[in-house]
């Protein structure tokens, strides 16, 4: 009788034990992107409007952005989660769920290029080009788009309810050149590499995910080579991501083709 | 019949693959092949095939249309705008659509229809749901009295004239149809975004589990079927789908903007406060809060900002540029090529010329108000009000209204400064 009893103490006590380390039961991801070839010199915007107060700034194209080294900027790597589908997310993310995203129309551009935004997180939008008319349209596929003026001192403040599929696009009609995306996720689960090429995402629930690998040029970044195997045709690839490690998919070399280059 | 007969019969032999003669087929509904080979959604073969099949068992054909009772689309009214056109004894008009509309806007409401190619600008492509001229908040749908305003007093200076002598039950029965022609070009949208996100390839696997190898070694794959039909958790999304669509249709009514009150600044008759509020409404036009200047030109003749697009001709306009650049996956490379050269040039969203005192949407003040609060949907024109209700917008009502005012005033300039004719640049306008 005592046996019997034995092997449910065993299993509850193990019960616990994994519950005290669910603090582990997170894990990592990070990256370098490097181009490969040249996508040569960005071309400078022809500034045609306002030309005073814009054409001051050197603006160029920003559809790709690389390092002196290869290193490339703006790649958005996120979790796909199929329709209805949500991740669990990380007690550290609680703090930032809240915490505006700035999109800034500054010096006749948007800053920063790349947004991540999460559902229901406050998006502010600013206007800091003194003197400057600028407006802001976004198209979604899934939330409803907006299309407003922006003033100075003004800003505006939007609450996305839905995850859009994609990065949307974001205009400024007034400026034509002036373009940014937004990825609006449910989880915080998206990182947008750095003018270094590097990107992370911390604290993934451990487990196999499916990653899409998204870049302005050509969209779904699609049979880029990883660590093992390549992203599928639309640019996603499943990896594993440990508990209490990181997954590190070291440098990753996007041919300059890929990119339209 | 012989009516209905006829016209098919021209519409066959307008469109560009033609068979020898005119063999009477029957009109049916067309894919969005934009969409279907997109660098976005790049959608193969058999699932086009299978949205098709879902579409007509949720929408029916051109001839025997179908609504599900959750679109709240009234069966009877679609049927009378529904096939060929034909009169019964009683002399009651039937397929309505086809007589009055298919030719510019299409069998499909895409905007293609065998004239559209003629006309600048280009009838409008249904299947997004974005109205232009409409008294709801920008991302909003229009309403039933928005679609009928349009429809009775026609698009001036565009090629949609007004069908006020028709009787009100077929203007109804026209409405009815529009909405049914947007839901179902949405539901295509919903569903190709959703075979492409959550359906594709998964890997075949042996009666123990294990992945079945091809000749390279590889796991083979094939495609998860589009079959809502017997498959329980892809019924649930799409009727999922289907309710958001339909909800935003059956919320504009709830989305119209209504002007306080008060904040109605002038009485058009006393000519020395419409001045007044005018001259605050020019200063608005130039000043960089409500900025219409950058796009309507520093003259109102629309001469500013000329080289952005709406965006339908922004769709095309970038499948155009993806084609050129990059034959896609071999599987669309072909059916790439196809699809860009049956469109029809791109044309640029010029913006109106102020000083013609045409006004597409409307020439009441309110329609005016309309256009500057929420600006014009699927178009680089801003709202400068609140986004939503409740919301902060970048100019008050007053000075909305005395913007109004100032558009109001631009035809009838003073005779000793008549405006220069609008520069035209060939090259944009084509």
């Amino acid at each position: 009788m005592r046996n019997t009893y034995a092997v449910p103490l065993a299993s509850l006590l193990s019960l616990v034990v994994t519950c005290q380390i669910n603090a582990a039961d997170w894990g990592s991801l990070k990256g370098k992107f490097l181009v490969e070839g040249s996508t040569g010199d960005p071309a400078p915007i022809n500034v045609n409007k306002d030309t005073e107060f814009c054409g001051k700034h050197d603006l160029v194209d920003e559809t790709i952005v690389v390092g002196d080294n290869g290193e490339l900027a703006n790649v958005i790597v996120y979790i796909y989660t199929k329709r209805g589908q949500s991740l669990d997310v990380h007690p550290d993310y609680e703090a930032t769920a809240t915490e505006p995203v700035v999109l800034d129309n500054k010096g006749c551009r948007f800053d920063p290029h790349v947004i991540a935004v999460r559902t229901n997180q406050p998006l502010e939008i600013r206007n800091d080009d003194s003197g400057i008319g600028h407006n802001t349209n976004a198209s979604f596929v899934a939330n409803p788009g907006f299309n407003e003026m922006v003033t100075n001192d003004s800003p505006i403040t939007k609450t996305l309810q839905k995850a859009e599929p994609v990065p949307a696009p974001v205009a400024c009609n007034v400026h034509p050149w002036m373009k940014a995306y937004a990825v609006v996720r449910e989880d915080p689960y998206v990182a947008i590499s750095d003018e270094n090429g590097e990107f992370t995402i911390e604290n993934i629930p451990a487990g196999q995910h499916e990653f899409i690998f998204w870049h302005e040029a050509k969209g779904n970044m699609r049979d880029l080579k990883l660590k093992d195997g390549k992203t599928d045709r639309k640019g996603r690839a499943k990896l594993k991501i440990a508990p209490g490690e990181t997954l590190d998919l070291g440098e990753i070399k996007v041919p300059a083709k890929a990119l339209g280059k | 019949m012989n009516h209905g007969l006829r016209s098919s019969c021209l519409l066959g032999s307008l469109v560009a693959v033609v068979t020898l003669g005119c063999d009477f087929q029957t009109p049916e509904f067309h894919l969005n092949m934009v969409q279907m080979v997109s660098d976005a959604t790049p959608t193969p073969k058999p699932y086009q095939e299978q949205i098709a099949d879902v579409l007509g068992g949720m929408f029916g054909t051109p001839d025997e249309p179908f609504a599900l009772p959750e679109t709240g689309l009234d069966i009877r009214r679609l049927k009378m705008a529904a096939g060929p056109a034909w009169t019964d004894e009683k002399g009651a008009a039937f397929g309505l659509y086809r007589q009055h509309c298919s030719h510019c806007h299409g069998i499909d409401g895409d905007g293609q229809g065998p004239t559209a190619l003629f006309l600048n600008p280009y009838p409008r492509d249904y299947r997004q749901g974005v109205y232009k001229f409409k008294s709801t908040y920008n991302p909003a749908k229009p309403t039933d009295e928005d679609l009928h305003r349009v429809l009775v007093n026609g698009i001036p200076g565009s090629a949609m004239p007004s069908f006020s002598l028709l009787a009100s039950a077929e203007i109804e029965a026209l409405i009815e149809y529009v909405k049914y022609l947007s839901m179902r070009g949405q539901m295509e949208t919903a569903l190709t975004n959703y075979v492409y996100n959550d359906l594709g390839e998964e890997e075949v696997l042996d009666e123990n589990g294990d992945p079945v190898l091809n000749e390279d070694g590889e796991p083979k794959t094939e495609l998860i079927p589009l079959d809502p039909e017997n498959d329980e958790e892809q019924r649930a999304a799409i009727t999922e789908m289907l309710a958001e669509i339909v909800e935003g249709w059956n919320e504009a009514n709830e989305q119209i903007i209504v002007p306080t009150e008060e904040d109605i600044p002038t009485d058009v008759t006393d000519m020395k406060k419409f001045a007044e509020s005018a001259a605050k409404g020019r200063e608005l036009f130039y000043g960089t809060r409500a900025n219409c200047v950058k796009c309507h030109g520093p003259t109102g003749l629309g001469d500013g900002q000329q080289d952005d697009y709406d965006i339908w001709n922004k769709a095309h306009l970038q499948f155009l540029e993806s084609v050129a650049n990059d034959s896609g996956e071999p599987q669309f490379a072909s059916i790439r090529e196809e699809v860009a050269e049956s469109l029809y040039p791109v044309r640029n969203a010029i913006p109106r010329n102020l000083r013609l005192g045409v006004y597409r949407g409307g020439n009441r003040r309110i329609d005016i108000f309309w256009r500057i609060y929420a600006g014009i949907a699927g178009t680089p024109m801003p709202g400068s009000g609140p986004a939503s209700p409740g919301a902060q917008g970048t100019l008050t009502e007053e000075e909305m209204w005395n913007i109004v005012d100032y558009v109001l005033s631009l035809p009838y300039e003073d005779a000793s400064q008549p405006q220069k004719a609008l520069p035209i640049n060939v090259e944009l306008v084509n």
